[in-house]
């Protein structure tokens, strides 16, 4: 008797409980705007600043089309997608990094897009639609906004010393070694470094700054056989090479070449370059708009990267706007897509006192420099256009950067290891990363 | 105790159950948060281990391949090494400076107040900024806090971060500072307890400091360091805040804990079935842990 009073307790807690969760779980899952089929969620990885444009962007497209956007700048974008995802109740639509379509259509996050559907599609270049091309052939995104790294260098230290901005690796030697050694602000204290670089393996940064190099010295990460599948080539002679060149003259020689504390740092931790500290910066033009406010416009200048023995290939990047997979808005997301390709949408985001989200329009109708009255964003679309590299875009990058970075952190970390043998035991952590992804040739 | 939860029900009639019930309705808030937040995420964190997890295309049954996975790569194999120096190290460092902190500042003086509070403010500032304020102390050159105070001895400057062989003892010695104090508290609760009368006897006696603290204090806060041993045994396994801050499991690896490694795994490489099993691995070493370690302890209460 007593067992049983306990037992139907127990299932009048269950029951409650199961309720509550039920609620909690629509309330965390749909976020508020599921239901109502002329609003679209949208996520952006981006921080309040650079949210504040996309607003902008968003608020003229709800005023011409009456389609509402349900807003939401994630900054931990992976994290968050990923809990999303798990709830199988994506956002509509996504704007993200070109180089992570492979990862979400490799978990089959993504809607296949046909280019055609999209309005205006056609002023979006072949080598821009050719980057949303997916594993199976299938487009999986739409281009949204493109850059490449260009070197940001001090020009008031360049005048001081007397010196020129570097054209090859040499020269870029030499000059970081005139910025830390010849005093180029002036205080008479040691206290000025050559260049910047976000070194740490955390979220695959190693890789993300040293692919430029690796590029500029002939070599590639993994390279494919034009059949669909990929091999792994950090074993070359090009890379072991490359790899060398930069641990002896950036971490392991001089130190005050590079920043101190690189090994363990992160873009958001790397900041001499805007501190005043540090003289050169190879990055992205989304830190123009930072160092002008924090450095000063007339304290730096833009310049093409050094060039390394194989040429001056960049790391090219931008972001896509991508369609969520199981939801039933498709033209309404469509419609979205068109106007934020539209060179309207395009200017807008260019624009205005945030930190723009388009920075290399993917209209070809538009030219940055122009939009923008500013000379410097030529130099970001020359490299782009004319030498820069993507990461691929089909495989699951993630990875193979992440994998990439480790090694070179180590590298770069214990100067009195052999490089060889560290990049051959480095490719054939690739070949298994490959491997798991069906994808070894 | 069977006999006094079933006596009520036993006798029948709607007040005794109603008053049973009360409880359970003040817990219930708790309990379902708890289960909502907490335990069955967990449930499903257990279940996702044994899968490849494709949310979108379905996950796929891999039984144990996961954890063969995990326990055999290398990385996770240095990451146990990692975790144990440090877990180990910071629980010690942390409990023997709140020991001392707490003989120090025992007392009912005004300015012991002060002085307990200042020092206690570790603890209750967020992981991620103390990170972030010793990342600045840590300044690899003269400038940095730590070096220009080497600097004063000509020594220096000294590279707390950067250098894999000193990263590890560099985020130990964050640690120990962040949880001290914590420690302090609920040791200094134990001294409360202790008889002062045996403190007078032992001073009638003429024995030293140090036996004083061998055969009085110790055995009477006995209880308390058992809580704190606990806690921090729980805490040194799962650290992650600290290490993900300060160094993000760099250099080359040389910092990289248990949970750095699970969090690159399920967020950086998307593997969440193997950062799945990872957690889990985690959980039962933990469980164990906390049984060892109070068994050890009641044991020695009952001796």
């Amino acid at each position: 008797m007593g067992d049983r009073r306990r037992s139907r307790r127990l299932a009048a807690v269950l029951a409650v409980t199961g309720l509550a969760f039920t609620t909690a779980a629509c309330g965390t899952g749909s976020g508020g705007s599921g239901d109502d089929p002329n609003t679209l969620e949208v996520w952006t990885r981006s921080n309040p600043d650079s949210a504040a444009t996309y607003g902008r962007v968003f608020a003229t497209f709800t005023k011409k089309t009456g389609i509402k956007v349900d807003y939401q700048p994630v900054i931990n974008f992976d994290q968050q997608l990923q809990s999303r995802a798990s709830t199988k109740d994506l956002p509509d639509v996504m704007i993200n990094d070109t180089a992570l379509m492979g990862s979400y259509q490799s978990q089959g996050l993504l809607k296949a897009v046909d280019p055609d559907s999209i309005a205006g599609h056609d002023q979006i270049t072949a080598k821009s639609w050719a980057s949303t091309v997916g594993i199976d052939g299938k487009h999986y995104g739409i281009p949204y906004s493109r850059q490449a790294q260009t070197l940001m260098i001090r020009k008031d230290w360049l005048r001081k010393l007397g010196i020129e901005a570097p054209t090859t690796w040499q020269e870029m030697l030499d000059v970081a070694k005139a910025f830390a050694t010849r005093d180029p602000d002036g205080d008479g204290k040691a206290d000025t470094y050559g260049m910047v670089v976000p070194g740490s393996a955390q979220n695959g940064y190693a890789a993300w700054w040293g692919s430029s190099f690796l590029w500029q010295g002939g070599a590639k990460i993994v390279e494919p056989d034009g059949q669909g599948t990929y091999k792994p080539a950090m074993d070359s002679a090009a890379a072991v090479n490359t790899v060398t060149w930069m641990k002896d003259n950036l971490f392991c020689g001089d130190n005050a070449v590079t920043q101190p504390g690189a090994l363990t740092a992160i873009t958001s931790t790397a900041t001499n370059f805007q501190d005043g500290n540090a003289g050169m910066y190879m990055t992205g033009p989304y830190n123009i708009t930072t160092f002008d406010q924090t450095l000063g416009k007339d304290k730096y200048e833009v310049v093409p990267a050094p060039a390394g023995p194989a040429g001056g290939d960049v790391l090219a990047d931008g972001e896509n706007v991508y369609f969520g997979a199981k939801t039933g808005k498709t033209k309404q997301e469509q419609e979205l897509a068109a106007f934020l390709i539209s060179p309207e949408g395009q200017k807008i985001a260019m624009t205005g006192e945030n930190q723009p989200v388009v920075r290399i329009p993917v209209n070809s109708t538009l030219d940055a420099a122009a939009v923008r009255d500013d000379p410097r964003w030529s130099v970001v679309q020359k490299a782009y256009e004319d030498a820069s590299q993507q990461f691929p875009n089909a495989p699951d990058f993630a990875p193979i950067k992440q994998d990439t970075a480790d090694s070179l952190n180590a590298i770069f970390t214990y100067c009195g290891g052999d490089v060889r043998s560290q990049l051959k035991e480095l490719n054939e952590t690739l070949a298994g990363d490959l491997k798991d992804q069906d994808l070894l040739k | 105790m069977t006999a006094t939860v079933t006596t009520p029900a036993a006798r029948g009639g709607r007040r005794p159950t109603k008053k049973a019930l009360v409880p359970w309705l003040f817990l219930a808030p708790g309990l379902l948060l708890a289960l909502v937040f907490k335990f069955w995420p967990m449930a499903k964190g257990v279940w996702l281990s044994f899968f490849d997890v494709r949310p979108f295309l379905g996950d796929r049954w891999t039984g144990l391949d996961n954890y063969t996975r995990v326990l055999t790569d290398h990385r996770f194999q240095d990451a146990i090494g990692h975790t144990l120096v440090l877990g180990i190290g910071q629980s010690l460092g942390a409990i023997v400076l709140g020991f001392v902190l707490a003989l120090l500042l025992e007392g009912q003086a005004r300015l012991l107040k002060i002085v307990r509070t200042a020092v206690f403010l570790p603890a209750v500032t967020a992981t991620a900024v103390v990170g972030e304020l010793w990342r600045l102390m840590y300044y690899p050159t003269s400038d940095g806090l730590l070096n220009s105070g080497l600097n004063l001895f000509g020594l220096g400057p000294v590279q707390f971060l950067d250098n894999p062989d000193l990263a590890l003892w560099s985020t130990m010695a964050m640690g120990i500072w962040i949880w001290a104090p914590y420690n302090m508290v609920i040791i200094m609760a134990g001294l409360a307890g202790v008889d002062r009368s045996l403190y007078e006897a032992a001073a009638m006696d003429g024995v030293s400091l140090w036996q004083r603290l061998r055969y009085v204090t110790l055995p009477a806060i006995r209880p308390a360091l058992g809580i704190v041993l606990t806690l921090a045994a729980i805490r040194g396994l799962r650290v992650f805040t600290e290490v993900y801050v300060l160094t993000g499991g760099g250099p080359a690896g040389s910092t990289e804990v248990w949970m750095t490694r699970a969090y690159t795994l399920g967020f950086t490489r998307n593997d969440i079935g193997g950062a799945s099993a990872a957690s889990v691995v985690l959980l039962c070493v933990t469980l164990l842990l906390t049984v060892t370690v109070n068994y050890f302890r009641k044991r020695g209460d009952v001796r």
